[in-house]
């Protein structure tokens, strides 16, 4: 498992004494966070990284890594969440459009449901009233839009769980609104550490939440936990591009692309399809799938650019707060990722075995 | 949060090996009316923990579930009822959650449980 990962390190948490090669590869299997410096522009959780890394171990390190990521996590969202909610409603992923088309604004909320729709039939989710999913688990719900949906399609009992109490707050007003809180329910909780005993759900989605994870091995191995036998894994989650065999690692200006990305995003450091895939396979997951959605989900980083730069939009921004303005300020960043085939939209699906 | 969510949840701290049923401390719960599907109960009943909602309803002050029950009990109405009440209407709004192996208190704040471990947990 040691060389299973040639990966991007998070410059958002970088180490603050570069570590040996060796150091490296030990440390590559787990993915880990790293605390580090700041880049050319300090800002406050930066500095106190730097100052809890004053005297630290490695270990306590990677702890203290994951406790800033977290946070930073949470309070992203919790700052972030009604702005984009306002805007783009109640959905925080990709639209699904069809290739080379201009998209309308609203367009926009259809090719989320339609998102929804295509990564179900793509994982080939039972739709006959015996073998349609009972129990869901929307890991990385946001404000439940997800949840809310699959309950609603199914008939199902979805959990939802995410970071943010903000968020989860919303989707439980959300839920209660639509006459759903019978159906759906959520709780803050850290996707590494599901609160869920084992086998406990039919259908394990994670939209867009994969990104967030610092150490993707735990992540995917939560999720075939909490999955029955015969349940269906669902991930959609942005990867860099899969590396050719000759390569150890993405080219140094690729690297530099999505350390930009993580910074503003709170990701960590990404990995291929292809790794995911490896993973998958190593927990004897079966029926595993992969497939590069970039191409349909191109339209969407330019509208949600369009819509931010609308008066409605650069108010909101302007009151929302520093880490969302960021946010906003890094999309472009995006869509360079998707232009350059750095960055790639992926769906990954496999089921748990009986 | 409804003890059908309480049925599912569990303490994951490294190395607990006995985290379910977590126990109640209530500050504050609500009754909520929701909608009574007999068909919901009766496909729901086998993945129920039935000792689990027995205490924890009985922490939010219900005590009118058996103490034991089987899927021959489906059958009857007035037991349904009970069921249906205990598992969807009694909500717990402010409280906490507790592992019963290691003591580990889990905040329940407007009814969202915060079930985040600290660093040193995992």
């Amino acid at each position: 498992m040691n060389t299973l990962f040639r990966t991007t390190e998070s410059p958002f948490l970088q180490y603050l004494n570069q570590p040996s090669t060796s150091d490296r590869r030990r440390r590559i299997s787990s993915l880990p966070v790293r605390i580090g410096l700041g880049r050319s522009t300090r800002t406050g959780l930066a500095k106190t990284t730097t100052r809890m890394m004053a005297s630290s171990s490695s270990a306590a390190t990677e702890t203290v890594g994951r406790e800033v990521l977290k946070k930073g996590i949470a309070d992203f969202y919790d700052e972030s969440s009604g702005i984009w909610e306002d805007i783009w409603g109640d959905h925080m992923h990709h639209g699904f459009y069809n290739p080379d088309v201009q998209a309308s604004i609203s367009d926009h909320r259809s090719a989320q449901i339609r998102m929804i729709e295509e990564s179900l039939s793509f994982a080939g989710v039972p739709e006959d009233s015996l073998k349609k999913p009972k129990s869901i688990v929307d890991v990385g719900c946001g404000i439940g839009g997800s949840s809310r949906y699959l309950a609603r399609k199914y008939g199902a009992q979805c959990q939802g769980i995410t970071l943010s109490p903000v968020q989860a707050q919303r989707a439980q007003a959300l839920a209660a609104a639509q006459g759903l809180a019978d159906k759906v329910s959520f709780q803050v909780a850290d996707a590494l550490q599901q609160p869920f005993p084992d086998g406990q759900f039919d259908l394990v989605w994670s939209m867009e939440s994969g990104e967030h994870m610092p150490d993707k091995k735990k992540f995917v191995s939560e999720l075939a936990r909490v999955a029955a036998p015969g349940a269906t894994i669902i991930m959609v989650t942005w990867c860099h591009r899969d590396l050719s065999p000759s390569e150890d690692s993405l080219k140094p200006e690729e690297e530099k692309l999505l350390n930009k990305i993580c910074d503003a995003y709170y990701l960590p450091a990404w990995c291929s399809a292809a790794d995911y895939v490896k993973l998958l396979q190593s927990l004897s997951l079966q029926d595993i799938k992969a497939a590069d959605w970039s191409q349909y989900v191109a339209p969407f980083w330019p509208a949600v650019i369009r819509s931010a730069l609308t008066w409605k939009g650069l108010t909101s921004l302007l009151r929302s707060g520093w880490k969302t303005m960021k946010g906003a300020l890094a999309m472009p960043l995006m869509i360079e990722g998707y232009q350059k085939d750095l960055i790639k939209f992926a769906i990954i699906t496999c089921r748990k075995p009986k | 949060m409804r003890l059908l969510t309480h049925n599912m949840l569990s303490c994951n701290i490294k190395g607990v090996t006995n985290g379910f049923p977590l126990r109640l401390e209530v500050e504050k719960f609500v009754e909520k009316e929701v909608d009574f599907s007999a068909e919901f109960l009766r496909n729901i009943f086998p993945k129920i923990e039935w000792k689990a909602l027995v205490d924890a309803s009985r922490s939010m002050g219900y005590s009118q579930l058996p103490d034991e029950a089987d899927s021959s009990m489906l059958d009857s109405d007035d037991f349904l009822k009970k069921f249906h009440h205990a598992l969807l209407e009694l909500h717990l709004e402010e409280g906490v959650l507790i592992c019963p192996e290691t003591g580990r208190r889990f905040p329940v704040n407007k009814g969202i449980p915060n079930m985040l471990l600290h660093e040193d947990e995992v």
